[in-house]
């Protein structure tokens, strides 16, 4: 760990700490129907992160007076495993979880065609083994492709990444270390990439105009290339069966 | 007289076509009419078609081109645009054939689980037993209403046997052309099989764990072409992966 007022330097002749690029993500690995049980299910695996996402329904929504007759309801359920970060986390659900529950599914929500489904519910549960930055983004990614597993009829997939700040310099999927920079600002962007259609933005932080246009260009960019391991981890499916004639 | 010259006519049009389709599809086996079509894997959101063509199911239109809205099959020289999805919960439709189980009894009828979103109400007037919790029923779906409820006619009652679970997108593939995956399956097993479309699938007697097998066979390689011979060969006891 550095000294409080040493300065670390995140980004030396174009790489970063991990020696990464600028504009690249961490290792991505996705694999698609791991769970019998769940109507449809993904695991996740981003960098440090894990993640296992189930996909319940349609089904009836209850209790009654929750159901829309215009349109389905997306119930997205975002929770951290006690021991996904360094010190134990209470495994009571708080403020960041409800938040990124409901921002998360909204985010999804405007993929699904829910006019097909009145009166339903689609249920997603979103666990998170481990943790390193990004989580939220990688929720959401896994929790779409948990979605097209399911059959759930959508208008695209959503592809998220984390985008911000560290050390002055603009930079793609932070991980812990640049999420802690002195002057760090996290941006989740999640999109559906055929339209490039934001469904999720949010940012802490502080940026200029122009390098505020920088980051969520970058962010789109990143979201691009985790639509690849996407589309890729859902072909796999059939690839598999292929295979074993 | 001048309809029935101008039906001649057509058939003698159409005549040598059918010929040719014939003669196309001759060396390749019962199922093999898909090779012949070129079958192309799509995701949500990906292009099916640009121009104009007839909607199937899973597709829908945004700025005058045709999207795949699942995770399925696309026949892209086909006249119509639609996708065989791979996965997804059964919606009742209107005619389908489907197998259910008694959910519980109200005042004048039964509650039906038909594996869809909601289960069907069925009259007591509509069945001539009287069912109890668990009693096993094939019906047909005699209407569906907005919220995809659907109203059940047609009913017959089952005793004993068992059900096995498919995924209803590939109860298609567990029937076959014409019931020739059926047969096949009826013939190699001995047992009496009535499949619904919601993906319940009753049987009784004969070799079930054969059946069961068989059936797993066929839902893990519902996508590919030839399957029936695959499942035959399989049902004689040869090895199908090899």
């Amino acid at each position: 760990m550095a000294k409080k007022d040493e300065k670390i330097e995140y980004v030396k002749n174009g790489k970063r700490l991990d020696g990464r690029k600028v504009d690249e993500i961490r290792p991505l690995k996705m694999e698609v129907g791991v769970l019998p049980n769940a109507d449809g299910s993904a695991y996740l695996e981003w960098g440090q992160n894990k993640v296992l996402v189930g996909v319940h329904g349609p089904k009836e929504a209850l209790p009654k007076h929750k159901q829309n007759p215009y349109k389905g309801l997306v119930r997205f359920t975002y929770r951290m495993a006690s021991f996904s970060v360094p010190d134990r986390k209470n495994p009571r659900p708080g403020r960041r979880e409800s938040e990124i529950s409901k921002v998360s599914g909204e985010a999804l929500e405007k993929a699904i065609f829910l006019e097909r489904f009145p009166n339903c519910a689609i249920d997603i549960y979103v666990e998170i083994f481990d943790s390193n930055a990004g989580s939220r983004a990688a929720g959401i990614t896994a929790a779409s492709l948990a979605l097209a597993d399911a059959g759930i009829p959508m208008k695209d997939l959503v592809a998220a990444v984390g985008v911000g700040k560290a050390g002055g310099e603009i930079i793609l999927d932070l991980n812990k270390n640049e999420e802690d920079a002195p002057d760090a600002v996290d941006i989740p962007i999640a999109i559906m990439p055929r339209t490039e259609e934001i469904t999720l933005l949010q940012m802490d932080g502080l940026l200029t105009k122009p390098e505020w246009s920088k980051a969520v260009k970058l962010g789109i960019q990143g979201c691009k290339q985790v639509y690849e391991v996407q589309k890729e981890a859902l072909r796999k499916k059939f690839a598999e069966a292929e295979k074993g004639k | 007289m001048e309809n029935k010259k101008e039906e001649k006519a057509m058939l003698k049009e159409a005549k040598p076509v059918s010929k040719e389709t014939k003669a196309e599809e001759k060396p390749m086996p019962k199922e093999g009419k898909a090779e012949h079509k070129a079958k192309k894997i799509v995701i949500p959101g990906d292009l099916i078609a640009e121009g104009r063509k007839k909607l199937g199911q899973h597709v829908f239109i945004e700025d005058g081109k045709i999207f795949s809205d699942t995770l399925g099959i696309s026949y892209p020289n086909s006249e119509t645009a639609y996708v065989v999805p791979l996965s997804g919960i059964y919606m009742p439709q209107r005619d389908d054939l489907i197998v259910g189980i008694v959910e519980r009894e109200t005042v004048k009828g039964y509650m039906v689980n038909i594996n869809s979103i909601y289960s069907c109400y069925l009259s007591a007037d509509k069945c001539r037993d009287r069912l109890e919790k668990g009693s096993i029923v094939s019906a047909k779906i005699d209407s569906v209403n907005e919220m995809n409820e659907a109203d059940l006619f047609d009913v017959r009652v089952f005793y004993g046997g068992t059900i096995i679970r498919v995924v209803p997108a590939k109860v298609p593939r567990m029937i076959g052309k014409n019931g020739s995956m059926l047969a096949v399956l009826k013939e190699g097993t001995g047992c009496s099989i009535l499949v619904g479309r919601n993906g319940w699938v009753w049987t009784k007697g004969g070799d079930s764990k054969k059946l069961a097998e068989a059936i797993d066979l066929i839902e893990s390689e519902a996508h590919l072409n030839n399957l029936t011979v695959k499942v035959e060969a399989f049902l004689k006891g040869k090895k199908v992966n090899e």
